[in-house]
């Protein structure tokens, strides 16, 4: 009897051993775990939703196609209603359960975790296009998967300079938050360092506002020429129609998040002629890169032109990300934070098949993108005027 | 069996812990909160870590309001002075953390005795609108005054620094919030056994009859929402250091109301009832998520309504709080303590 327990005993210790060293290592066909924070029901969910949906459409697209070398993309993700200390508690959460990069949203929850994603070493790409986000000796783990809001800015602020003679008059319409004043200075700097002729002043849209009669006065006195308009699609389709309305003879330009298909369905007729800065083709653009989005959709009985250039955006910022990590998996290196980090230091040359300019990043910079197009609204549609501009 | 607690000395009498059965299940939980952290995973350390700060917050609020009869729908206001205070103390004139910490505690103390200068007038939904307008002017401040408070960019503020090196592990963060924890209840148990938390509770429960019986109430007012700011500061300090980073998105004012949410569900004018509110209110969430996402899989459409219907069960657990239980968590807590004592007598 003592016999057969030691025998039982000694045997369970060796079953113990062959089971440590078998959960050891990590098997070369374990899924690679992604974490991903959205907002599908916040106060961005009208644009976060196409964005959601174009990050899961592209992992469930290439985890059908077999994944990144046989291993399946794991996505983590959760509605975080746009709520800083949700992104946070989904964030420990997911990093608890093992994940190697992360995907988020918003500037609030994006500036929230950097220094969390700096420590944990968690590379992490989000919606926001903070210039202060593009610097790796600040936030060596955040990536900018766009065209700065300050190059935006910028862009916006040249093709105006080459296109318009005379003295130009800038107002800078803005949300009221750390997302709309991002390129304000920027932009003024901008102004100074190229030593052009043009006013310039920023005018906060305060959110609800059912009109921004008070606002355009103020621009009106100004002497407006041009207004720039950092802020989502339906305040500028607001301002838009208020715009049209007071008959104002100025050029409006919208920066990505108002130039898409929701500020001309909003805006209406008041949307023709209104000009966009964006990093993110129109889907009515025919580019190569819009067949892959666009046949998934087609599998899943949906269409690119109802979900909008914002799913095409989700789709090829996870793109990228996945890049990196299948860099690292043909590399045969462990997938860790900072084996993706290196490896998205080393893409030069991301090729969206026209949907963006072609994305890189380096040591030096985090910064995905250097140009963006010119579009134009033109019979209801964000039609391409110059495909790439710098700033 | 106990038949009931005879004192023989006054020093009885002002204990906080009176009975052997008091003793043991503080020493059980002082058992529990010591094995937690070598147990729990940095997820659920986070978790706690945000409760313990909640859990201060909460109890300020709850001098406030749950003590003195003041509502006050500027918490989120109040933890952004903290914040900022102290973020900037540290980040920007490089001050050591715990003095950082110590100073913004000082400046909201002060600050929400500025605010609740009109409480010397108003009260019920007037003072919460006074409140609310406090909320809305503070962030208002700190988004605009960028000189200050670095306005849209986020304030970075360094990790503290014990013995060369920096503090960010969630297991030693476990401490130290305990430790502050702990002596927040500490100090707001013993604050309702002086004459000055009396006075709270005399304005509290009918402010003519307190002014009748010498209680200067405008006095004890303002000093209730500085004492109770204070605490709330002290929450606000140690998110911007826990956290490293400050940005007023975090003190929206959905904060105000979910910090009104924990005194509510945890129970107005207790101390603990305080704590378990920012328990109740920080686990549940978190809870609720993870029953999301591991059923994201099987039902899918019911998980894309999951924040709709987190919202749900949040908003109908407080009106049941309301209906059924107005004293909240404290004293359902109370109630199975004192069943569990008198068994098998019904009282």
């Amino acid at each position: 009897m003592k016999r057969t327990a030691i025998y039982l005993a000694l045997g369970m210790v060796l079953a113990l051993l062959v089971a440590a060293c078998g959960g050891g290592g990590s098997s070369s066909s374990e899924p690679i775990k992604v974490g991903a924070i959205f907002d599908l029901t916040g106060p961005t969910g009208d644009v976060g939703t196409p964005y959601a949906d174009g990050v899961r459409g592209y992992v469930d697209w290439l985890n059908a196609k077999g994944g990144i070398d046989g291993r399946q993309i794991d996505l983590k993700w959760q509605d975080y209603q746009y709520k800083v200390d949700t992104a946070e508690q989904l964030y420990s959460q997911y990093v608890s359960e093992g994940i190697v990069a992360f995907m988020g949203w918003g500037t609030g929850d994006t500036e929230a975790l950097r220094t969390r994603i700096t420590e944990d070493k968690i590379p992490f790409m989000s919606a926001s296009y903070s210039e202060a986000l593009t610097n790796p000796a600040d936030t060596p783990y955040n990536f900018v998967v766009a065209t700065s809001y300050s190059d935006q800015m910028r862009i916006a602020l040249k093709w105006i300079s080459e296109n318009y003679s005379g003295r130009a008059e800038i107002a800078v319409f803005h949300h009221d938050s750390p997302f709309g004043l991002s390129p304000v200075a920027d932009g003024a700097a901008y102004i100074q360092s190229k030593g052009l002729d043009m006013g310039y002043a920023d005018y906060a849209m305060p959110g609800g506002a059912t009109d921004y009669l008070a606002e355009l006065t103020k621009a009106k006195a100004q002497g407006v020429t041009h207004i720039i308009v950092q802020n989502v699609s339906s305040p500028a389709a607001l301002l838009a129609r208020d715009v049209k309305g007071q008959g104002l003879d100025v050029t409006m330009i919208c920066l990505n998040w108002c130039a898409d298909e929701g500020f001309v369905n909003l805006a209406g007729d008041a949307a023709e002629g209104v000009m966009g800065v964006l990093p993110w083709a129109s889907v009515q653009s025919d580019d190569p890169g819009f067949k892959a989005p666009s046949e998934f959709l087609k599998s899943q009985g949906k269409t690119l032109t109802d979900e909008g250039l914002h799913y095409t955006q989700g789709w090829y910022t996870m793109a990228v990300m996945a890049q990196a990590i299948k860099n690292v998996v043909d590399a045969g290196d462990d997938v860790t934070g900072p084996a993706i980090k290196s490896a998205l230091e080393s893409i030069s040359n991301f090729d969206t098949g026209g949907v963006s300019v072609p994305i890189g990043f380096s040591k030096t910079s985090h910064k995905g993108m250097a140009g963006a197009g010119i579009y134009k609204v033109e019979n209801g549609v964000w039609t391409r005027v110059i495909s790439e501009m710098t700033p | 069996m106990a038949t009931g607690i005879y004192h023989t000395k006054y020093s009885q009498d002002l204990a906080l812990r009176q009975t052997k059965a008091d003793w043991i299940r503080l020493s059980v939980l002082l058992v529990f909160l010591g094995v937690v952290p070598f147990v729990a995973s940095s997820y659920w350390l986070t978790i706690l870590n945000m409760v313990g700060i909640a859990a201060i917050g909460a109890i300020g609020l709850n001098i406030l309001t749950g003590f003195t009869g003041l509502i006050s729908l500027g918490q989120g206001g109040f933890l952004a002075v903290g914040a900022y205070t102290a973020g900037i103390l540290i980040a920007r004139l490089h001050w050591p953390t715990p003095l950082g910490i110590a100073a913004a505690v000082l400046v909201t103390a002060a600050v929400g005795a500025v605010i609740g200068l009109p409480a010397v007038r108003l009260k019920g939904l007037y003072l919460a609108i006074a409140t609310l307008a406090a909320q809305v002017i503070i962030i208002y401040v700190v988004r605009t005054w960028d000189v200050v408070t670095g306005g849209v960019e986020s304030l970075v503020v360094p990790r503290p620094v014990a013995f060369k090196t920096e503090i960010r592990s969630e297991f030693i963060w476990y401490w130290i919030i305990l430790a502050l924890v702990v002596l927040a209840t500490l100090a707001a148990l013993n604050l309702f056994r002086t004459g000055l938390g009396r006075s709270f509770v005399a304005i509290r429960d009918q402010d003519i009859a307190a002014d009748v019986i010498g209680v200067t109430v405008w006095k004890y007012k303002l000093w209730s929402f500085a004492i109770s700011s204070g605490f709330v500061g002290l929450a606000g300090a140690l998110l911007a250091s826990y956290r490293s980073i400050v940005t007023w998105e975090r003190f929206t004012f959905d904060v105000s109301i979910t910090y009104l949410a924990m005194i509510i569900v945890g129970g107005l004018g207790s101390v603990a009832g305080a704590i378990y509110g920012a328990g109740f209110m920080t686990v549940v969430p978190a809870l609720i998520q993870r029953a999301g996402q591991s059923i994201q899989g099987v039902l899918p459409a019911l998980s894309q309504q999951l924040p709709a219907i987190q919202l749900g069960v949040f908003g109908l657990v407080i009106i049941l709080f309301l209906i059924f239980e107005p004293r909240g968590l404290a004293r359902i807590w109370e109630r199975i303590r004192d069943y569990f004592r008198l068994w098998p007598f019904r009282y």
